[in-house]
């Protein structure tokens, strides 16, 4: 029974003359966990930031839930893009937290401003959601008091406070020190366990063999291959795949 | 020769404590006009209109291509009777005057306002896109982001300069005398016309200004200081 979270039909979209997508139509089922690999410059981040329409596409429609961000034929409607924005969490390579605010300033931020909580009520959530990633004994730090690891469990919380009904990680420990990969992961790793519908873009092949349903392989602006991860890493049908995972290797 | 300072300083003090007063709410009347410019232009100029862009390029260079003095001259003198002569299309006697003072303010709120609108516009964009990008992707709007999380961080930035801009507008107040408003140079030189006692009465005056330009730069390295604490 297909029940549907993200549906992206004939996804094009080109920065100037340079098409980074040639057309992708995905749909990623609810609590699905979908892993994308492929070469740099694949356009696999694009996709990702397509999916909550921080890039918009040149054409192609997106859903969520059923909901198209812009509907064929009708006019952007940024109040409408921000709304259902709030249904998807995103994680950034560079985390991104709010260097001015505090850790549980940083997540607090958009519980009161985008979801109208008061204050008392965002604190509590907010604090809730940095005792999920284990960072509650660090609330009242600045993002620059933190580690990188640190950083992007706070912004993971962030995400994570405003219940989104999915989640798409952008490298999300590619920009981590080898040692601090390791609470990141274990973030997501139990996020995955609770059933969270996931987006991953990585370079954790590992990882991505662990907790992925479905891996896709990307190259040059279009779906290559997808399938299971013991499928695609182990009897990879493409050359490109091949290739890539071959290289990989060394 | 001999000086007389404690005469200097009994007679004129009183007066320049008045046109100290004068200059302060001239600053504070003009800066404020000037900060509220200087943000229009750099939102303008940030927008994605290039017509707008184009526009506001314009203007600035008229407005940075003049001396200050000229524009102040300008504003008193030609603005008025520039806007009477259109005003009388249809009111046959429109009148309007407008005081030194208020002249002084539009004056030096438009030049600073230029000047300002730069680096109010540079320390937006010096702000990493990924902050908007995080709160976009949290679910703000394109002008919540802007205003909540954009806006606060670059005007940690813009503050210790805009604070500059501040005590260099003190110091610039001394332009108004020539379009007859009675501050601190326009004071003295009345005084010091009166009583031929030139060199106490200009190094008072000199230190009128210093008294609030000496504590306010203190102020703003701190200010500077506090900012930078966790970024």
């Amino acid at each position: 029974m297909s029940n549907p979270m993200i549906e992206v039909e004939k996804l094009h979209k080109s920065f100037g003359q340079n098409e980074i997508l040639k057309g992708i139509t995905l749909t990623i089922e609810k609590g699905e966990k979908v892993v994308i690999i492929g070469p740099s410059g694949s356009g696999k981040s694009t996709l990702l930031r397509c999916l909550n329409y921080l890039e918009l596409p040149t054409a192609g429609t997106v859903k969520i839930n059923g909901e198209y961000f812009v509907e064929p034929g009708k006019k952007y409607n940024e109040n409408h893009v921000a709304k259902l924005r709030t249904n998807i969490g995103m994680v950034f390579q560079r985390f991104n937290l709010f260097p001015t605010m505090t850790a549980l300033e940083n997540v607090m931020a958009a519980l009161t401003k985008v979801r109208q909580k008061s204050t008392t009520e965002a604190r509590q959530i907010a604090t809730r959601y940095l005792e999920k990633v284990g960072l509650a004994d660090r609330m009242n730090h600045y993002p620059s008091q933190l580690s990188g690891g640190q950083q992007q469990r706070i912004a993971i919380a962030r995400s994570l406070a405003m219940e989104p009904e999915a989640m798409l990680f952008d490298e999300a420990t590619s920009a981590l020190d080898p040692e601090l990969v390791g609470e990141v992961l274990n973030v997501i790793r139990e996020l995955a366990e609770e059933g969270m519908t996931m987006v991953l873009v990585t370079h954790e092949m590992s990882f991505a063999q662990e907790v992925g349903d479905r891996v896709i392989f990307m190259d040059d602006g279009l779906i290559i291959e997808s399938g299971s991860p013991d499928q695609l890493f182990r009897n990879p049908q493409h050359d490109r795949t091949k290739t890539f995972l071959q290289r990989l290797k060394h | 020769m001999n000086l007389h300072f404690p005469t200097a300083f009994q007679e004129l003090t009183p007066q320049l404590l008045k046109a100290l007063g004068v200059v302060a709410s001239l600053t504070l009347a003009g800066f404020a006009l000037a900060l509220v410019i200087a943000m229009l232009i750099a939102l303008g100029r940030l927008s994605q209109s290039r017509f707008l862009d184009r526009i506001l390029i314009v203007f600035l260079e008229i407005v940075r291509g003049t001396p200050l003095l000229v524009q102040l001259l300008y504003v008193y003198y030609v603005l008025p009777e520039l806007i009477k002569l259109i005003m009388r299309i249809w009111i046959p006697d429109y009148q309007l005057t407008i005081s030194a003072f208020t002249a002084g303010v539009i004056g030096l709120g438009i030049n600073y306002g230029c000047y300002m609108s730069e680096v109010i516009r540079s320390s937006i964009a010096a702000i990493d896109k990924g902050q908007t990008e995080a709160a976009l992707a949290l679910g703000y709007t394109n002008r919540q982001a802007m205003w909540n999380i954009v806006i606060p961080q670059s005007f940690r930035i813009s503050l210790p300069t805009l604070a500059n801009y501040f005590i260099m507008m003190i110091k610039d107040t001394s332009l108004v005398a020539f379009i007859t408003l009675q501050e601190i140079i326009l004071t003295t030189q009345s005084y010091a016309s009166q009583t031929f006692l030139t060199i106490e009465s200009y190094t008072l005056a000199a230190l009128a200004y210093l008294i609030l330009s000496i504590p306010l730069g203190q102020g703003v390295r701190i200010l500077e200081r506090r900012l930078n604490r966790h970024v």
